[in-house]
């Protein structure tokens, strides 16, 4: 349907600020969650505190961006908020999954010789993950690929386990350590980074700066206060994309190159001691 | 081996049904709001995106009052200048509120002045629709725009000469806030003549009144 000649407002799809639990959400982040500590029994491992906190920071990242009221305003109430849950899709969960799964779990999950890890290796090699990422960001940022999405649960819930997706590849190359999984490598890492800072300057700029609301969707939904600007809320949406997404690009590459640079003067220092050692006179 | 093969292929069975399960429980999260497929209004091919009216429809005769008690005749208040002219009612949660939003906006954008095309609410609800509420409704969207309203016999009687339905009570609001109210969910566009020449239904955007409103100034004032 693409007009309306009668108002009536449908109870379920009248914006309430009731609560309504997604039960799905609830036994997805179970699943993850139990998944993770099973695999550790099964191989005998204790839990590492640190990868655990992050593993359930990841999950719940998750589970509070899809259940209510997040979930729901995003899927078709608020742009704004449909960007948020982007944002937290892809640089708080998906960073903070991949930071929880230790070397050996990894090895369990992806043996080096099995097809899986084939497939994964391919769509993890940087420029491999670097285009799937961008793809799969502005593809699903399109108004009619958006709109198409948002209008079935099941196309809503598509398009969440692809913006999930496109992200644990495209962070892969540079949260992984083991350089034979595809790690990248300062300053390799940081410029991939970068790129990708640079990249996501496209839909949000389309989102600030349009003259019109992009999706019909947000423009001509059940408004959640009086004078509620379908534009404004635009706008915000692309703001947060490139403020906060772009923070979080920022923080970890500042993080990860301030390291590099430690790591690097620590090994000058550290020849600079031998040299002067071999160098010194006899006593 | 063949029984390795079996717990295998039992495991992976089991696997695919649980992401199966998975898919389907993650799926009870919510959709679109509208429940509608917004593409808007298509241009027609003489440009309009308002779809044209039958000749023989005129603004109504029946008196309605402002909201400062000024009793006034649609047919003789906007004589001379082109009105576009829409039912609903305060509590609204969608369409009443969507629509004028996106008028209002669109007038902005297209720097359309409120007395070259005349907007005007007429309130439906007499019940919770006092002046004031109405009077802080419109303010939401611009204060120029002009609330009207009266007993439901008057509101009934302005919407059968536009040949459209009265009002509807059709059950709880889920806010709480009452009843929801159906009602004709489309935006009536009056030349200077006081004749209808467009109508709006709800599924036209912000694009398709920049596209109408000049148009609405420059061929029907």
């Amino acid at each position: 349907m693409n007009i309306a000649w009668w108002c009536s407002g449908t109870p379920g799809l009248v914006w309430t600020w009731r609560y309504t639990p997604f039960l799905g959400v609830w036994v997805l982040a179970g699943a993850l969650l139990g998944g993770w500590r099973l695999a550790h029994r099964r191989a005998g491992r204790p839990i590492d505190p640190p990868a655990a906190r992050r593993w359930t920071a990841g999950v719940l990242a998750i589970a509070v961006v899809s259940e209510w009221p997040l979930g729901a305003l995003g899927a078709g109430y608020l742009a704004s908020v449909a960007v948020l849950r982007w944002v937290v899709l892809t640089f708080v969960a998906a960073p903070l999954l991949l930071a929880g799964v230790p070397t050996w779990l990894l090895d369990r999950w992806l043996p080096r010789s099995s097809r899986r890890w084939a497939v994964v290796r391919a769509v993890t090699r940087w420029p491999v993950a670097l285009l799937v990422f961008n793809a799969v960001m502005i593809g699903t940022h399109l108004p009619p690929v958006l709109e198409a999405l948002k209008v079935t649960q099941l196309g809503s819930f598509a398009s969440d386990l692809a913006h999930l997706g496109a992200a644990l590849l495209w962070w892969w190359p540079a949260m992984r350590r083991e350089p034979d999984r595809g790690a990248l490598q300062e300053p390799a890492r940081a410029f991939y980074l970068f790129a990708s800072s640079v990249l996501m300057f496209v839909p949000s700029s389309f989102l600030v700066f349009s003259s019109l609301p992009l999706y019909g969707l947000f423009e001509l939904a059940p408004p959640l206060w009086l004078g509620f600007d379908a534009q404004w809320d635009q706008q915000l949406g692309g703001i947060l994309m490139n403020v906060v997404g772009g923070l979080a690009l920022w923080v970890t590459i500042a993080i990860g190159f301030l390291r590099w640079a430690g790591a690097q003067e620590r090994a000058d220092a550290a020849a600079r001691r031998d040299r002067l050692g071999h160098g010194a006179p006899p006593a | 081996m063949p029984a390795v093969r079996r717990a295998t292929a039992a495991r992976r069975a089991a696997g695919a049904v649980l992401a199966g399960a998975a898919v389907l429980l993650a799926s009870c999260t919510p959709s679109t709001s509208t429940a509608l497929a917004p593409r808007g209004l298509e241009a027609a091919a003489d440009g309009w995106h308002g779809l044209p009216l039958e000749p023989g429809t005129t603004l109504p005769t029946s008196p309605l009052r402002t909201t400062d008690g000024r009793t006034v005749r649609l047919s003789e208040e906007f004589a001379g200048t082109p009105a576009l002219l829409f039912f609903g009612y305060t509590s609204c949660p969608d369409i009443c509120p969507i629509h004028l939003a996106t008028i209002a906006s669109a007038m902005t954008t297209t720097r359309t002045r409120y007395d070259q095309v005349r907007v005007v609410f007429v309130a439906i609800d007499p019940a919770r629709d006092t002046p004031e509420r109405i009077d802080e409704f419109l303010a939401a969207f611009d204060r120029r725009m002009l609330g009207l309203r009266g007993d439901l016999d008057e509101v009934g009687a302005a919407l059968a000469e536009l040949d459209l339905p009265g009002p509807v009570v059709e059950g709880p609001d889920p806010r709480g806030e009452g009843d929801l109210i159906g009602h004709p969910a489309q935006v009536i566009g009056f030349d200077a003549t006081g004749a209808a020449r467009r109508v709006w239904p709800f599924g036209a955007r912000r694009a398709d009144w920049i596209a109408d409103l000049p148009r609405i100034v420059a061929e029907w004032s």
